[in-house]
């Protein structure tokens, strides 16, 4: 499996991260040699494997639904870069992405 | 122009009615001041982790059983990973592989056809945070961010605006009887979006495009005939339909393109590992079915045998909020033909003035049982209870005290009565003729003068069987 | 006596007698803190607030109030454990500012339990490493060789206890964070069963193979901990209703008719020969003992390393998702929109490994690769599993040494990303079956670095993985 410069521009673009052009060139090699490391589980038969995982009872083992104390806005908001009366502050955002 | 299909299909979010979120205790509310509902869990602090709300799991499976869907004992939570600032954890949990509800569907009828529309699926998820726009930027509240939401996927079988609507109507109305929403267009708790192609007769489904935006039946209906001529422009003018997704701007009355399915989404679907997949027993199904409250045909029937007409049945039963004000003043008051009579006749004529598509009986079913009690005993008459009935649609006052002090109580005095119309009679020899001689007409007139005569509390029909004895 | 020198349950006792208050012990280690900041062992540390509470606790102790089994114990949390009003910083410049608003459950439990919590840990960025190298805060060191990595990513967590600067530590391990370091400083350190621990309030890398465990000096102070952070958690939903038993109740009972499992797949040439060594005659005292050593097979462990990579990464890729600077942390000052914030406030509050793990992380789950690398190495995961239960149903613990060789050189692998993920190759297999596993010194090579045993155990039963550690250090008090 090898990977392209146009792979790791695209992945960048879903990761929200920024590379320059030899940091790229550079997660082109690594990210194949790793993809060629975790090629390693082709080697195992999973023809046999059963896909469910194992479950939580909906009816005894689910949140009943009690309301519990919230925090304050201020404690909401107390990390945020920029706020606004106790909500976070972004720049204008309008249609959605 | 040769003939074109259109063929709809609709993705409805319904926000659950639960006490607190789908993954957290914050308290699930429409309205409070930013952020004041939210705990680490909907703020995505680093550490928080979600944890399943039952009641959220037992409304959706709820609303699946009142739509005939088949509930899946196995179900999962994914992780539909994007950002955006109205969702905290950059992903929003859903279901996507293993939905909790599949199957099913509704009837809707059109100009007097019946058509079933099938369901693909009801899933369960979160609602986003709420974006608020102001001089110094985009305020970001997450109050609603968490609060359970189903969304419910039609199979693409309607064919025309009316047919969409309808089946929205019959949703929402459904939603409601369950009760598992509140389906408020106005604050959000029930949106649409709506997936639309048009192909030619006989020919392949078209390229669809998907519609957002859409806040009332009345958007849903304009935004669809609008695009699907578009649509048909488009193709006429030999140009292709690009699938992608449209914003309907409900001013211009025009959709406009908001992105291609070029520059889509890569969602990376994966099951949340912080939630366990999820069983749901058919012991438990059992259960929650039998929580179900009595639907719209369920109650049709049974006022069929109260002796309802069929007419009066459908008309009462098409909201559920009608159907249990109508329940609700039986209840004080069991005179199911007059009670319903005045709800079809006087309740519905002030419902239909009210613009809002969505309308709420505000009389008071133990104001209106009282007066109608009154009304039907000829202690008010006509007049009288209408008079009544507009005071206590706008608020509430013990009828009974109103009759009093506005000196409704009906004259049911025959020698007071008798008193008044012999002046009456020997006033107007004219009509005394004309009504000898069988002109039934003239008796309105007698009662009119009465009623003058008594500030309108005559007993209309003492009046006219004491005429009938003076005049003989 | 030097206080310091004591384990925690010594510690303990002292501090029940009145030999010595809760203030005293506070005192002296942050005069430790003070003498080995050269270490980094530490991200925060919190002197006012420890100092309070020992002052609450020394007069609560004096008024005859009943306490809790840790009070007045000085203790050290990882810097991905959220304590209210502590930083949480996940040794990261994204969350270099960031103060908890609420308190992780095992940090609630420990202070419930009257533990000091004094200071955070240092550790890889966002528990991503092996070295404790990837801190924005600047690499750990080794206590017995500042020269070496104290391993990862709780290096911070393994060093505190091995330089003394507390009594035990708390620490986190998606693939051998908590017993590679423990083997690399030489104190012991235990991976709990998935489940057994509460993840609420820890900051996750991996969800599905991320779990809290203690860092300590000594089993029995192992035990004793993880007695107080064990159980269900209704704000955890993968925590387990398994009952919790007392992990000291076995600790006496020696390793007479103990089966132990050896699988060769553990012993392979990447083993040094002093790791080898050191291991076989570990595996000679055992028998020497009356336990019985147990041939078991486990053929599909060298591809655990790869679904931990595909896996751990798909995860992370999403749970750091939320570092977006709008909530909190990093946000870059030059930004034209919602959008350019999210890719400078990102690109400049990650490492480069975080960054790296994010990439591949959405490699593997990116349409038309999802089946092949995420659903598939989940399917491996149910191999292995099945494997690790097949060879636990033939013994009752298998034993393997935590890492091929001792502590390495920092700097040696920092560049060779490659060479650092097989660091873990012994201790990833554990997280993907999900059973506990605790890491002990065993020995040490010709340069006196310890060298560390991984006795592995079934699901929920850390009991017997105490009790067949604890004969062992009994015997060899003297050091190994």
């Amino acid at each position: 499996m090898s990977i392209t410069i146009e792979d790791v521009k695209k992945l960048a673009k879903l990761s929200r991260l920024e590379f320059n052009e030899e940091e790229t060139k550079q997660f082109v090699q690594e990210l194949s040699a790793t993809l060629e490391q975790v090629e390693a589980i082709n080697k195992v038969d999973v023809s046999k494997v059963d896909l469910l995982e194992k479950t939580v009872n909906a009816d005894t083992e689910l949140r009943a639904d009690a309301i519990k104390q919230s925090l304050t806005a201020e404690q909401i908001v107390a990390n945020a870069p920029e706020s606004q009366d106790g909500a976070f502050l972004v720049p204008i955002t309008v249609v959605e992405d | 122009m040769s003939a074109y299909n259109t063929v709809i299909g609709l993705e409805v979010h319904s926000e659950l009615n639960t006490k607190t979120k789908c993954f957290c205790a914050c308290k699930n509310e429409f309205g409070d001041k930013p952020n004041t509902n939210c705990c680490p869990v909907c703020t995505a602090m680093p550490g928080a982790l979600p944890v399943l709300n039952r009641d959220a799991v037992e409304r959706a499976i709820l609303m699946g059983l009142a739509v005939g869907c088949k509930i899946n004992n196995y179900s999962v939570f994914e992780r539909k990973n994007y950002f955006y600032p109205d969702l905290s954890k950059a992903y929003q949990i859903s279901q996507l592989e293993y939905p909790l509800c599949v199957g099913g569907g509704l009837e809707i009828e059109v100009d007097g056809k019946k058509k079933f529309i099938r369901l693909d699926r009801i899933h369960l998820e979160e609602d986003a945070g709420k974006l608020i726009h102001d001089n110094a930027g985009t305020l970001v509240d997450y109050n609603r961010g968490g609060v359970p939401l189903i969304e419910i996927v039609s199979k693409p079988d309607m064919n025309s605006a009316e047919e969409a609507v309808a089946y929205l109507q019959k949703l929402r109305s459904t939603l409601l009887y369950v009760g598992v929403s509140d389906c408020k267009m106005q604050e959000g708790s029930i949106r649409f979006d709506v997936n639309i192609s048009v192909n030619k007769e006989g020919e392949p489904l078209g390229t669809r495009t998907e519609l957002k935006n859409l806040n009332s039946f009345k958007a849903v209906l304009r935004a669809i005939k609008y695009e699907s001529n578009r649509q048909i422009e488009e193709l006429e003018a030999g140009r292709p339909i690009i699938q992608e997704t449209r914003r309907w701007d409900d001013e211009k009355g025009k959709t406009y393109s908001m992105r291609s399915k070029e520059d889509s989404q890569d969602y990376r679907y994966f099951p949340d590992p912080d939630l366990i997949p999820l069983e749901v027993s058919e012991e438990y199904i059992e259960r929650i079915r039998a929580k179900l409250p009595k639907l719209s045909h369920q109650r049709v029937q049974e006022y069929l045998s109260m002796g309802l007409s069929e007419q009066d049945a459908t008309l009462i039963t098409q909201e559920r909020s009608y159907a249990d004000f109508f329940e609700a003043v039986l209840k004080l008051f069991n005179e199911p033909k007059f009670v319903c009579n005045w709800i079809t006749a006087e309740v519905f004529k002030k419902l239909n003035a009210i613009e809002d598509e969505e309308r709420t009986i505000s009389v008071k079913p133990e104001n209106l049982a009282v007066m109608l009690k009154m009304y039907k005993q000829g202690e008010i008459n006509q007049a009288g209870a209408r008079k009544i009935f507009d005071i206590i649609w706008e608020k509430d006052v013990d009828p009974v005290k109103l009759v009093d002090e506005l000196g409704l109580k009906q004259m049911n005095d025959a020698g007071a009565l008798k008193e008044v119309l012999v002046k009456i009679v020997n006033d107007n020899p004219k009509a005394v003729k004309e009504l000898k001689d069988g002109n039934e007409k003239t008796m309105a007139f007698f009662v009119g003068q009465a009623m003058r005569a008594t500030q309108g509390k005559a007993n209309p029909k003492m009046v006219a069987d004491i005429v009938k004895e003076l005049i003989k | 006596m030097n206080y310091l020198d004591c384990s925690m349950t010594e510690v303990v006792e002292l501090l029940n007698s009145g030999k010595v208050t809760s203030q005293e012990l506070v005192k002296l280690c942050f005069e430790r803190i003070a003498e080995t900041t050269d270490l980094n062992a530490l991200n925060s540390t919190y002197f006012d607030m420890a100092m309070e509470r020992a002052k609450q606790i020394d007069m609560a102790r004096k008024n005859g109030e009943k306490l809790g089994c840790l009070a007045g114990v000085p203790i050290v949390i990882k810097d991905n454990i959220n304590f209210l009003g502590t930083k949480t910083t996940c040794a990261s410049k994204f969350l270099e500012n960031f103060v908890s608003p609420y308190n992780a459950t095992v940090a609630q439990k420990l202070f419930d339990e009257g533990a000091i919590i004094i200071a955070k840990a240092n550790m890889d960025e966002f528990a991503m490493g092996s070295s404790s190298e990837n801190s924005a805060f600047g690499p750990v060191k080794n206590p017995i060789d500042t020269y070496r990595v104290p391993g990862g990513s709780s290096g911070g967590s393994a060093a505190t206890v091995k330089a003394k600067q507390c009594f035990a530590s708390l620490g986190t391990d998606t693939g051998g964070s908590i017993r590679e370091p423990s083997s690399f400083c030489g104190v012991v350190g235990i991976k709990p069963t998935y489940g057994r621990v509460s993840r609420y309030g820890v900051v996750a890398f991996a969800s599905s193979l991320d779990q809290v465990g203690p860092l300590t000096r000594t089993v029995r102070d192992n035990a004793v901990l993880l007695n107080v952070i064990s159980g269900r958690d209704e704000m955890d939903m993968t925590s387990s209703t398994t009952p919790v038993p007392d992990f000291t109740a076995k600790l006496e009972q020696g390793v007479k008719g103990i089966k132990i499992g050896v699988a060769k797949q553990f012993y392979t040439d990447k083993l040094s020969a002093e790791v080898r060594e050191s291991l076989e005659k570990a595996l000679a005292w055992y028998k020497s003992q009356g336990a019985e050593l147990v041939e078991v097979d486990l053929p599909s462990l060298d591809t655990a390393l790869a679904v931990y990579y595909i896996i751990s990464s798909a995860e992370a890729a999403s749970n750091l998702a939320r570092f977006d600077g709008v909530k909190y942390g990093t946000r870059a000052n030059n930004y034209q929109d919602i959008v350019d914030l999210y890719f400078k406030s990102r690109t400049q509050g990650f490492g480069k490994e975080v960054k790296r793990r994010i990439m591949l992380g959405n490699y593997v789950l990116s349409s038309g690769y999802y089946d092949a690398f995420y659903r598939k190495a989940k399917r491996v995961q149910k191999v292995i599993r099945k494997e690790f239960e097949d060879a636990l149903s033939k013994c009752d613990v298998l034993i393997s040494p935590t890492t091929a060789t001792p502590a390495f050189k920092l700097g040696e692998k920092s560049n060779d990303h490659v060479a650092m993920y097989l660091t873990d190759i012994f201790t990833v297999p554990i997280n993907i079956a999900g059973v506990p596993a605790l890491s002990m010194p065993c020995g040490k090579n010709a340069e006196g670095l310890p060298i560390g045993m991984q006795i592995i155990g079934k699901h929920f039963d850390e009991q017997t993985i105490y009790q067949v550690a604890n004969a062992f250090e009994q015997a060899h008090k003297e050091g190994v």
